[in-house]
């Protein structure tokens, strides 16, 4: 049997959710998986996107249903909250599953 | 790409930005100068003057904290709610702090009993020979007190500043009591909200006033 069949399968590298992979989304993600819910200038500030940048990302990820996403008033300010679905965090959580089980067993 | 997404150092770092402002650090420190003035004990007698003054010292240190935080920190640098880890965190302190609090009653009511008996009043006042004995007896227990549930407080709140304010709210409590002078809690009041004042200095060249931008379409 050949040595390659016992190494890690990097066909899962291949089916990564690639909404989640591209760095700022999963920046983005990473934030909002860790806390319960952020505001836009919040997620600014902290990933360094810019606001072009985030919003971009964001509308993405909001179409995909993986961020709800809650507009309201603070003052006069408009601000917009943001957190993960169910199917945001399920998403992300399998996302993290697949690239340890593809690259942690990789040898050095 | 690391493999490692660290998502608890993500998550301490998101944490630790809510304190960069320094609004922490110049309320303790004013809560510091308030402690000052309500345990200083003036020649004439402990007046409620003493009350009101430490009343109005803690409701201006309080009201500055909110505004600051509402009308500076929040539109620069925006809003976050934590999750469950950091409620239970919330929920250690209270069980933490409750512990000290009934520490400090028991404490106090071993005093109170402890003198009511006049044997056991004798022999504390055979041990405590002089009032400055008795007033640094006095000094060390209560700034232990304090000192240790502000740790407790920088401890559950992840706040690393806290141990420095621990030990000068240790320090001032003990000076005190010790010495009666309301000059070293304002000293050392000071000297506390110093490194805040200083992080929001920081804080507001770090993140300027966004024009309209905690809104997205």
């Amino acid at each position: 049997m050949s040595e390659s069949n016992e190494g890690p399968d990097l066909s899962t590298l291949t089916k990564v959710d690639r909404l989640v992979h591209e760095p700022a989304r999963l920046a983005v993600m990473a934030l909002l998986y860790v806390v319960d819910s952020a505001d836009f200038t919040f997620i600014m500030n902290q990933t360094g996107l810019t606001w072009g940048n985030l919003s971009a990302h964001l509308s993405k990820l909001e179409e995909a249903g993986y961020v709800l996403v809650e507009k309201s008033f603070v003052g006069r300010r408009p601000n917009t909250n943001l957190r993960l679905s169910e199917a945001g965090r399920a998403a992300f959580r399998e996302y993290r599953v697949s690239m340890k089980g593809a690259l942690d067993n990789l040898p050095e | 790409m690391s493999t490692q997404l660290d998502l608890k150092e993500i998550e301490r770092k998101a944490f630790r930005a809510t304190y960069q402002d320094g609004l922490w650090d110049m309320y303790l420190g004013l809560v510091i100068a308030a402690m000052g003035i309500f345990i200083y004990r003036p020649e004439g007698g402990y007046s409620p003057a003493n009350i009101v003054l430490m009343l109005a010292l803690f409701s201006l240190a309080y009201a500055l904290f909110w505004a600051g935080k509402r009308f500076i920190t929040l539109p620069r640098m925006g809003q976050v709610h934590f999750g469950e880890m950091r409620k239970r965190r919330k929920t250690r302190l209270a069980l933490a702090l409750g512990v000290v609090v009934l520490i400090q009653v028991v404490i106090l009511s071993l005093t109170v009993m402890g003198w009511l008996n006049p044997q056991v009043a004798t022999k504390l006042n055979t041990f405590l020979q002089t009032r400055d004995l008795m007033d640094l007896a006095v000094a060390s227990i209560g700034s232990l007190i304090v000192g240790v549930g502000m740790i407790l407080m920088a401890f559950f709140n992840d706040f690393p500043r806290g141990y420095y304010i621990a030990i000068m709210m240790s320090l001032a409590v003990f000076l005190m009591i010790w010495l009666n002078q309301p000059v070293y809690a304002l000293v050392i009041g000071g000297l506390t909200m110093l490194p805040g004042l200083v992080l929001l200095v920081r804080f507001l060249r770090k993140y300027p006033l966004p024009r309209n931008e905690a809104s997205y379409e």
